[in-house]
Order: structure tokens, then C-alpha cells, then sequence
């Protein structure tokens, strides 16, 4: 019903931005959990670049297009679309921190796990707003 | 991909730390024992942690999908390992346990637990404790804030 509409997007985009976020927290929790083993390595979660990249691609065009005769010629143009894209678990592998090759910072893990709380709030809240004004639609 | 999963994670790190602790607080009861079971004076333990994964760790980019551990499950203690360093001698011959004979006569092997390196640990693993209550309480929070959409 709401599929091809602007409602139908932001909340998609909400719900997997939420998702990587809960994604988000168990792999910062597992960081902090390992915070004193050694040689452990922390893990990152990458997904808001690529979610952007595949944004932007919608409003972008390549110019000149490609001259395309036979279905498998490859166009110029290769759009990335952000239905596709899925949150990358990185291990941060290169840095060390402490004398036993482990490399979790806790003060920089809290912060990003209060920053990835407070965006998770605000999805929310953005969700809820969206579902009220749809309310104030259907009201009528 | 769960906030259960999260908080079952931190509970590990809960449980590891509170065991760490348990270790210290009984090097500190013990920095000055010197006789035990096994003879010879006291020696401190220390708690080995290890990540709980499926796998072991690929240290490469370019991981093979297959060979992917996953989301790590927390941390579990590996083992508790005895300090066998070299235990600190002090002259005092009328301890009942000081050495009799030998070049070391009238010395008393005393444990090797150093009170101030335990202090420190001791702040260290409360520190670690306090970060996984942080992250619990910050996962509660944001599980009741999901519950309240389209509220």
C-alpha cells in the first residue's frame, strides 16, 4: 500500500537503519566484554556510507549514457540500490593499544555506544512521527 | 540482531570481570601467607579471558565468507593461572618459617602479590564491570524507546 510512496521509503530506511543499530550495539557490546582479552581485536559495523553512496545515486545521472544494444552491455551508469545494502562487520586488525595486542579503547566504545543509543532514540522517534502523521491523514 | 543478544553479551562481561575480582580479593587476603597446602609461600593467580566465537580469529581482509566467526558472543575466562615468578625474600629469623640453611638462611619467602599492581587491576576490572552495566542499561533504554513507536 505504501510501497512506491515517500512514507513507504522513510520507513524502510528507518526500520534498517534501526536494525544495523541494534547490530551495531551487540557487536560494540562484545567489545567491551573483551575489553581486557588478550590479543583480541575490536570489530566495526560500516553501513551508513554505502546507505548515503546508494542515496545519492538516485539524484545523480552519468553523463554521457551508454551506447547499449544487447541486454548484457554494461551500462555506465551502475546504480547502487539502497534495498542492497547491507551492514560490513569489519575487524580493526591493524592498530594496537595495549601491550597485550588487543586494541579496545573502552572511553572511545562507551561513546560510541551512547552515540549509537541516542540515534537509535531518534529513529524511533522520527518512526513515531511518521505513524502520527499518517494518523492525522486517515483521522479525516 | 537482537538487543537480547547485546545484553546477553555484556552479561558475559559481568560475570568474567566479577571473577576477576573474586581473584584479587583473594591475592589481597593472601599477600602475606607464607605456608601453604602445597608448602612454599602463597602465590597469586591471575584469570586468562578468552572471546567467546565459534571459530578462531582470521587476521585478513579478504575473509572467505565460510571461514566468517560471526558476531562475537562475549568473553569467557579461559583458565586461572598461578604467578610462578620468584617469591620475595625477607630477612626475618625468628619468623617460624624462614629458612633454615643454605646461603638464604634467615630469610622468609614472602608471596609475590604486589598490593599496589592488585589496586590497579582491582580499578581496572570494576572499571570493566561498570562500562557492561552501562551498555545493559543503555540496551533497556533503547529497547522501551522501539516499544513506544507509533505510540
Amino acid at each position: 500500500m505504501f510501497l512506491n510512496t515517500n512514507f513507504g521509503k522513510t520507513v524502510d530506511i528507518l526500520h534498517r537503519a534501526m536494525d544495523v543499530a541494534s547490530l551495531r550495539r551487540e557487536v560494540i557490546a562484545n567489545n567491551i566484554a573483551n575489553a581486557d582479552t588478550p590479543n583480541f581485536k575490536r570489530s566495526t559495523v560500516n553501513f551508513e556510507a554505502q546507505l548515503k553512496r546508494a542515496l545519492d545515486d538516485e539524484k545523480t545521472t552519468v553523463e554521457p549514457e551508454a551506447f547499449v544494444t544487447d541486454p548484457r552491455h554494461i551500462s555506465f551508469d551502475q546504480k547502487l540500490d539502497w534495498r542492497t545494502v547491507m551492514p560490513v562487520r569489519q575487524l580493526d586488525y591493524l592498530t594496537q593499544s595495549k601491550s597485550n595486542g588487543n586494541n579496545v579503547d573502552l572511553q572511545q566504545e562507551l561513546m560510541e555506544a551512547e552515540q549509537n543509543q541516542m540515534e537509535y532514540s531518534l529513529m524511533a522517534q522520527a518512526a513515531t512521527n511518521e505513524f502520527n502523521q499518517l494518523n492525522i491523514v486517515l483521522r479525516r | 540482531m537482537s538487543l537480547f543478544g547485546g545484553i546477553a553479551t555484556s552479561s558475559s562481561g559481568l560475570s568474567a570481570q566479577q571473577l576477576r575480582l573474586d581473584v584479587i580479593s583473594n591475592n589481597l587476603a593472601n599477600a602475606s601467607t607464607t605456608r601453604t597446602a602445597d608448602g612454599g609461600p602463597f602465590q597469586r593467580s591471575r584469570v586468562i579471558f578468552r572471546p567467546i566465537v565459534s571459530q578462531p580469529y582470521w587476521r585478513t581482509p579478504f575473509l572467505p565468507e565460510s571461514l566468517d566467526n560471526g558476531i562475537g558472543k562475549g568473553v569467557r575466562v579461559n583458565k586461572v593461572e598461578k604467578d610462578t615468578s620468584p617469591a620475595r625474600l625477607v630477612y626475618d629469623p625468628t619468623h617460624p618459617d624462614a629458612i633454615k640453611t643454605g646461603p638464604k638462611q634467615g630469610y622468609v619467602e614472602m608471596p609475590n602479590v604486589n598490593v599496589v599492581n592488585e589496586m590497579v587491576d582491582m580499578i581496572d576490572a570494576s572499571r570493566a564491570y561498570e562500562a557492561n552495566v552501562t551498555l545493559i542499561n543503555g540496551a533497556k533504554a533503547m529497547f522501551s524507546k522501539a516499544l513506544e513507536i507509533g505510540r
